[in-house]
Formats: structure tokens, sequence, C-alpha cells
């Protein structure tokens, strides 16, 4: 569970605060799509969530987050690392370094923690099995591709077994083939009983995961809501987000759109809608 | 991908060996080899000790072409110098005009080729025939700040990386129509769009790589545990006690005048 309340927050030797005023509760197992412009502040908003902000990257943060009742601005981020795990946009430089295969780079944080061999031995065979790369466990990090890699970095937060997954963009910088394998293994994870936190902007995807999707602008949430009603508003274009190709083309249909009903943002709500029309 | 540790993966007893032992054994062929002021010892190491234990991991291959491409402008140089040039003199066995040939100085150039062979012989063995991350994690589990070996290992992965990268950067401006291929100044030229994104890159990812290390709670204070388990067995650790006795002694030998 995630409760954020009047959060604040402005970079190291800035003057403007980049987060404004942020309320925002995510119920247990709940996933969050956020979407927002480029500069909004998503990545800004996720680093605080996991806990990177303040205690890596400084700065002043006012007002509370808390995790699973941890507050993350008084808490070490050792004892946070078990709580939230985040993933970035890119794939290589999260990858650590110390490591030469996959399986020892997933036990790495456990290794940290002084988890007990036997234990650490059964969670990276069980994040293995999940992701669905048994077939990479003894292969050096640096010999894999975007997609795997990215498959690497979610795989060395999950075998810590947090509370709650912030997701920052995960594929931008992935070739198409490489998408497909994160997606295929966040709708693993929709299945589970983890928080997640997906900022994305291929807000098709997003319509298909998330139960509820908050808008973020210029540093402040503007909307919140369910995925259908957020998705398809009109301001989304107006603020540079954009709609995916269901709304656009319901919206462009004019009059062949069903007067009345709402605007799609998933294929099968467009299919239903122009079917109905005919 | 190109690597910068030497490492030759192999089957052979030796490869299976704890890397502890390997690094004691070249460090007390290395310390007796520097110890004992007898031009035979050395030789005795080599085809004794080091030959046997290359040939018997199968590494010899390359050991060689790495030794000879190492070892061999450095040793002729020692030879020409300390012949021509040593201080001593001693007895003059060929004269070339103004230059003469000294006997002492030819003994001291082959005491030095012999040690160095033996020092570079001996890490070359432990490098070809140990993976670095087998070495890092025994080292670790031996007391080796894990912030020490993090950078070893960093090192050797990320720095191929870059340089994968900054090719991959080359061929993309290749392909929008920078010549690379003729004459020094445009090659140059092209340094410096490779050289801009690589080093902003870079700098860009120090913040990442740190969240990175932070993230999987580098900074924790826990006792740490190895997933890894590094084989070890009694006759090794045995081994290695002797193999102590044996660089103590030869210091001893040599500190107290027994030998010299
Ligand atoms: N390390 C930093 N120091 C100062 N300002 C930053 C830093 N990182 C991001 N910003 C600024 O904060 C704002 C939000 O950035 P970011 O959170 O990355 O946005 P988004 O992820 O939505 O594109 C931008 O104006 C950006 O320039
Ligand atoms: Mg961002």
């Amino acid at each position: 569970m995630i409760t954020v309340d009047k959060l604040g927050y402005t970079y190291p030797e800035t003057a403007r605060p980049v987060l404004r005023e942020i309320d925002l509760n995510v119920p247990s197992g709940q996933f969050l799509g956020v979407v927002g412009p480029s500069g909004a502040g998503k990545t800004t908003l996720a680093q605080a969530l996991a806990g990177y902000i303040p205690h890596v990257l400084g700065g002043e943060v006012t007002g509370r987050v808390e995790i699973g009742g941890l507050h993350v601005v008084d808490t070490p981020l050792p004892d946070l690392v078990t709580r939230v795990g985040m993933v970035s946009q890119n794939p290589f430089n999260q990858i650590s370094g110390a490591k030469f295969t996959v399986a020892e780079e997933l036990a790495f944080g456990l290794e940290n923690l002084g988890v007990p061999r036997q234990d650490m031995l059964i969670a990276v065979r069980e994040v293995l099995r999940r992701l669905r790369i048994e077939h990479l466990a003894e292969r050096s990090p640096y010999e894999l591709s975007g997609g795997q890699q990215q498959l690497v970095a979610l795989g060395a937060m999950l075998v810590m077994n947090p509370d709650v997954l912030v997701l920052d963009e995960p594929t931008s910088q992935l070739d198409p083939a490489g998408s497909r394998l994160v997606f295929e293994a966040l709708g693993e994870l929709r299945s589970r009983d983890i928080t997640v936190v997906l900022i994305e902007h291929k807000i098709e995807r997003l319509a298909e995961f998330a139960d509820r999707v908050v808008v973020l602008v210029d540093g402040e949430l503007r909307m919140d809501g369910p995925p259908g009603t957020v998705l398809a508003a009109p301001e989304l274009v107006e603020w540079g987000i954009g709609h995916t190709r269901f709304t656009t083309a319901a919206v462009r249909a004019g009059g062949r759109w069903p007067s009345g009903a709402a605007l799609p943002v998933t294929l099968d709500q467009a299919l239903a809608g122009f079917g109905g029309a005919r | 991908m190109a690597t910068l540790d030497f490492y030759q993966a192999g089957r052979s007893r030796v490869h299976g060996w704890n890397p502890v032992t390997k690094l004691s054994l070249s460090l007390t062929l290395v310390v007796t080899a520097f110890a004992l002021p007898v031009l035979w010892w050395p030789v005795a190491l080599l085809v004794l000790v080091l030959l046997p234990a290359v040939l018997a991991s199968g590494v010899q291959r390359r050991f060689l072409a790495t030794m000879s491409r190492f070892l061999l402008p450095v040793i002729l140089l020692l030879f020409v110098i300390q012949g021509l040039f040593y201080p001593g003199g001693g007895q003059v066995l060929l004269t070339l005009g103004p230059l003469s040939v000294h006997a002492d100085g030819l003994l001291f150039a082959a005491r030095t080729a012999l040690r160095l062979v033996v020092l570079t012989g001996s890490f070359l063995f432990l490098l070809l025939t140990t993976h670095p991350g087998d070495l890092m994690t025994a080292l670790v589990a031996r007391g080796l700040p894990p912030k020490i070996s993090y950078v070893v290992s960093a090192t050797l992965q990320i720095i191929p990386a870059f340089r994968q990268r900054a090719q991959g950067i080359l061929q993309a401006q290749r392909a929008r129509g920078l010549r690379t291929d003729t004459g020094l100044v445009s090659r140059v030229r092209a340094l410096v769009p490779l050289i801009s994104p690589l080093i902003l890159g870079a700098l860009s990812e120090v913040d990442e790589r740190s969240i990175a290390m932070e993230a999987r709670a580098f900074g924790s204070t826990a006792r740490r545990t190895s997933y890894t388990v590094i084989p070890d067995s009694t006759a090794q650790r045995l081994a290695r006690w002797l193999m102590l006795l044996a660089a103590l002694t030869a210091i001893a030998l040599t500190t107290t005048g027994v030998v010299s």
C-alpha cells in the first residue's frame, strides 16, 4: 500500500519544485498507471516512491510518502528495498556490474541483505521461472539483449519480494521484441499480490493493464480515475499525452461512433462500439 | 563481447582449484624467486612447478603467446642495457668499438629476467585458469572489502560494454556519411562527435549506476552472504599452509644470510 500526502520535492541546487502537493493512495495489489508529458515529474515521482529521493539524490522533500506504513524519508534505503523496488528506463545502467552471471546478479541484493544461501537459491530459481529466463541463468548479464536485461533488472527487484514495484517507462529504450518480453512479464505481475505503479507513454498498454490511471502535469496530479475514463479525456491531447489509436478513431469517426457511448481505449471496446454502429 | 580478463575456460583439475590456492601458489613462486639469490631457483620453479601446472590446465598456447608478447621486448632491452652499461664491470666478454659487454651485467640481466618470467608467468597462470568472478567471490569470502571487488568486476565488464557502445555510435555516424577511413585529420575530427555522446552518456549514468547499487542494498550493514560457493578441500588448505611456510622459509634463509 502506498500513501502519498501533500508531497513536494525540489532538486538540490534548484529553486522550483518539480513535484507539488501530490496526494495519492494506492491500495495493496492495485495496478496504477501514470501518464504525463515529458518533464512533468514522472521519473521524479517514481524515485520519491522508491526512496532514491531523498536517500541517493538529495533535495528537499515536503509532505509524506509511506510504503506499507514505513516513512520513506525516515527509513534507510537498505530497509526500504524489501518493501519497494524500481525498474527504470535504461536496462544497461541497472545491471550492477558486480556479478558475472544472471543468477548471481539476481542474488546480489539478497547477498547484501545477508539472506541465508538456501533461501537465496529458492528465491532466485523462483524469479527465473516466473520471468521465464531460466535459460539465461548462467549467461553474462552484459551479453543479453536490452529486453532480457530489463527482465533481469525486474527480477533483481522481485527477488527481494517487495510489496510495491515502480516501473518508469521500462520499455522506452527497447525494440518491439524487447518491449513485448517486458509487457508479458508485467502481465504476469498483474495476477500477483503486488502493488504496481507503471509510468508509461504507450497508453494503449496502460489501457490493457491498469486498474486506475493518474495524470501528472507540471508536477501536479490533474486527473485520477479508471483507465477508460482518464485515457479518453479530451485534456490528454491538450497536455501533449495524446490518445490511443482507438480513441482517436472514434473521435474522427464522428457520427459513426454511437452517441452516448464512452470513447474506447482498447481494441475490444472499439470493436464493440463500431460493431454496434454498423 | 571482447573481455578485459585473461580467463580461458576449461575443465581441468587446475581450473577447479580454489582461486585462493592458485593465488597462494603465485605469491609463493614470486616471493621465493625474489627472496632467494640463487640463479637456478627460478629455473627450477619454472620447470618443475609453473610449466607442469600450465600444461595440466591446457592453457599453454595462450600462456606462451602472452608471455612472449609481454616479456620478450623487456628481456631483450634488459640484456642490452645491463650487458653494456652495468656499473660494476667485471670480466669483459666482447668489445664493440667504444662499448664492451661485461659478464657481471649479463649475469644481472639473466637473474632479473628469470625473476620477471616467474612473476609474470605466475600471475598469468592464475588469471588464465581462474574466472575473475570466482576470484572475487573467494577473496570477499576471506575479507576483501566488497567495494574493491565491485570496482574490479565492474571495470572488467563495463569497459568492454562501453567500447562496444563507442563502436555503435561510430557506425551510426558512418551511416550518416561521416568519413572515418581517410587521413589523420578526418579521423581526429570523427572522434569529436563520438566522444561527446559517450562522455555525456557516461556522466548522466553515474547517478543511475549508484542508484542501481543502492537499490540492491549495497550500502547495507548486514553480514553479507554468498550465493556462489567456491569449492575447497582439506588438501588445498594444507597446501596453502605449506606454501606459506615455504615463502617464510625463503625470506628467513635470505635475511639471516644462510643463502647468499
Ligand atoms: N537531477 C535533476 N536536477 C535538477 N532538475 C532535474 C533533475 N532531474 C530532473 N529534473 C527536472 O525535473 C523535471 C521533471 O523531470 P522528470 O521527473 O524526469 O520528468 P518526466 O519523467 O516526467 O519526463 C524536469 O523539469 C527536469 O528538468
Ligand atoms: Mg522520465
